[in-house]
């Protein structure tokens, strides 16, 4: 334990000088401007689309994080060979992939409370300019949603650390990250298609349902985590569904990490 | 002198840039849009692309919508929309309420829109009985229904029914419940739109929709009017009158009200009322 607090203290650090991180704080900043005006455009239901907007952004600038700034900090270390300084000290190859994925759950964690306090502030301007249109607003269910999202993006970050200890580069890490992204997100739909073909109108193969139900367990099911719906709305969630998807959700990550510190193990260093 | 080209070269570039963005600009509004008639993605489909923000999606989709609507006020030709516009209308309204099935604006925007002006009647219940379904605290939209259903259809047990499952909901005013009775009254069907129709202004806070519903509150206090000078008529001389200036000679009413939508009122052979523009705005009226 004392080995991995170090590694995941630098990794911190090193997400917050890059670049990129201002960057896709700066665009989070501009979405959440541009929800003011998208807002101004409906009708009634200006807390619902002020709620999307704030959330989105969140969710939005959250996975460019994941994939951008994460996945360049596994990738740099092996690129410029500074990965063979930790490793000469007393730290085993699993003590570092367990550490640099606490380091980037961290900046993950920080990244979403950041821009969930922006997220607030464009929500209450929104609210105090149109105090009739929130009826079923709440600010617990928008705290809960933006959790998930930090669930979730821990999650595909896991992913990745899978993917970059089994490929060569780190381009092929990114490719993979964003299909795991989108199978997840679109998995439970896709599945609720295939089994239920008639209701869209086409036809599907029996092979293609039994492959699409097959999916569904190997890939992380990232819709779980997405309440944004709920929380535009104001719509109840039942503590039990909080509950297994939180436990889902940790339960996938240890897999998918002891999964990648033992290919990480076996992975030859350039 | 490097510092006088590069200035040079850059007024030039900004010049070309502005240029040549206004004509591009204009080339592309000749080319036709999808808004408006084009291909609406399926539901099923836009569920698995949209990923997580599907409530960003169905907001956009029926932003579209808006907007397509607010450029048709622009045109000269009547009726203002084809009727391949109202199928497209439709599908993307119904699209976005696919993907978020309680945002209540598409609902509203297609109550307004559809009925009135696009006579998509049973489209438009369609649409309002699913989000009477999903937003089953909101009694706007299985009102909506009921109107629809008893001024339209003249479906009368259906919107009794519609009306009892609104007034079950929190927030109706309490003619709610006296209106589901009196709908049984068909001779007072006029009269019951007047209600239902000041019930619905009453709840609306968007300006241009109440106004909306404002003429057609006087379009259909005019008719009652009417109506009623009629029926006043009929009791007297025991006949229809044969024109509404009939009336006036003969001391039932003073004067013929005025449509707000910019039509002309008259009598049909049983004594009923009609009016040319058909309770829309005529052509030079908005």
């Amino acid at each position: 334990m004392s080995a991995l607090l170090p590694i995941a203290l630098i990794t911190f650090k090193e997400g917050t000088r890059n670049r990129s991180f201002y960057g896709i704080s700066l665009l989070a900043l501009l979405l959440m401007g541009a929800s003011f005006f998208i807002s101004g455009m409906v009708i009634r239901d200006v807390g619902k689309v002020a709620v999307d907007m704030a959330l989105s952004t969140v969710s939005f600038a959250g996975l460019l994080l994941v994939l951008f700034v994460g996945i360049d900090l596994m990738a740099k270390d092996l690129d410029k060979r500074t990965i063979y300084m930790v490793l000469a000290r007393p730290i085993s190859r699993q003590q570092y992939i367990v550490g640099k994925f606490l380091g980037i759950s961290l900046l993950v964690v920080g990244t979403v409370f950041l821009l969930s306090i922006f997220g607030a502030i464009s929500i209450s301007a929104i609210k105090w300019a149109n105090p009739d249109y929130f009826p079923r607003f709440s600010w617990g269910l928008v705290f809960l949603a933006e959790a998930f999202i930090a669930v979730s993006l821990i999650l595909l970050s896991a992913m990745s650390f899978l993917f970059a200890s089994v490929s060569s580069t780190s381009f092929l890490t990114l490719i993979l990250t964003i299909m795991s992204y989108i199978i997840g997100h679109s998995l439970s739909s896709v599945k609720a298609l295939v089994e239920a073909p008639q209701a869209a109108g086409i036809t599907v193969s029996p092979l293609t349902v039994k492959l699409v139900q097959a999916a569904y367990f190997l890939f992380p099911n990232l819709s779980l985590f997405d309440i944004k719906m709920q929380a535009a709305h104001g719509l109840s969630l039942p503590m039990t569904y909080i509950i297994w998807t939180l436990c889902y959700g940790i339960v996938y990550i240890c897999l998918v990490i002891l999964f990648a510190a033992l290919l990480f193990r076996k992975k030859e260093f350039p | 002198m490097q510092g006088i080209t590069t200035t040079f070269l850059l007024a030039i570039l900004v010049t070309l840039h502005v240029f040549f963005l206004g004509k591009a600009g204009t080339e592309r509004k000749t080319l036709p849009s999808d808004a408006g008639g084009g291909f609406v993605i399926p539901s099923p489909v836009l569920k698995i692309t949209s990923l997580e923000f599907k409530g960003v999606v169905s907001d956009l989709l029926f932003i579209k919508v808006m907007v397509f609507k607010g450029s048709t006020y622009e045109r000269k030709e009547q009726p203002l929309m084809k009727p391949e516009e109202w199928q497209w209308f439709d599908k993307t309204l119904n699209a976005s309420t696919d993907l978020d099935p309680y945002f209540v604006d598409p609902y509203v925007f297609a109550n307004a829109n559809m009925t009135w002006e696009g006579g998509m009647i049973r489209e438009t219940n369609a649409l309002l009985e699913k989000g009477t379904q999903y937003r089953d605290w909101d009694w706007m939209l299985p009102f909506f229904v009921g109107f629809n259903s008893f001024f339209f259809l003249h479906d009368n047990a259906k919107a009794a029914e519609y009306l009892m499952t609104a007034s079950r909901r929190p927030g109706p005013s309490e003619q709610l419940v006296s209106l589901a009775a009196r709908l049984e009254y068909k001779d007072k069907k006029t009269e019951n739109a007047i209600l239902f129709l000041e019930a619905i202004e009453k709840k609306t806070e968007d300006e241009r929709l109440k106004k909306e519903y404002e003429t057609r509150i006087s379009a259909l206090q005019a008719r009652l009017l009417l109506e009623r000078s009629v029926s006043a008529y009929k009791e007297k001389f025991k006949r229809s009158p044969v024109s509404l200036q009939q009336m006036i000679e003969k001391g039932i009413m003073k004067e013929i009200p005025m449509d707000p939508y910019g039509g002309k009122f008259s009598i049909g052979p049983d004594g009923e009322i009609t009016c040319t523009s058909d309770y829309m705005l005529m052509p030079g009226q908005r």
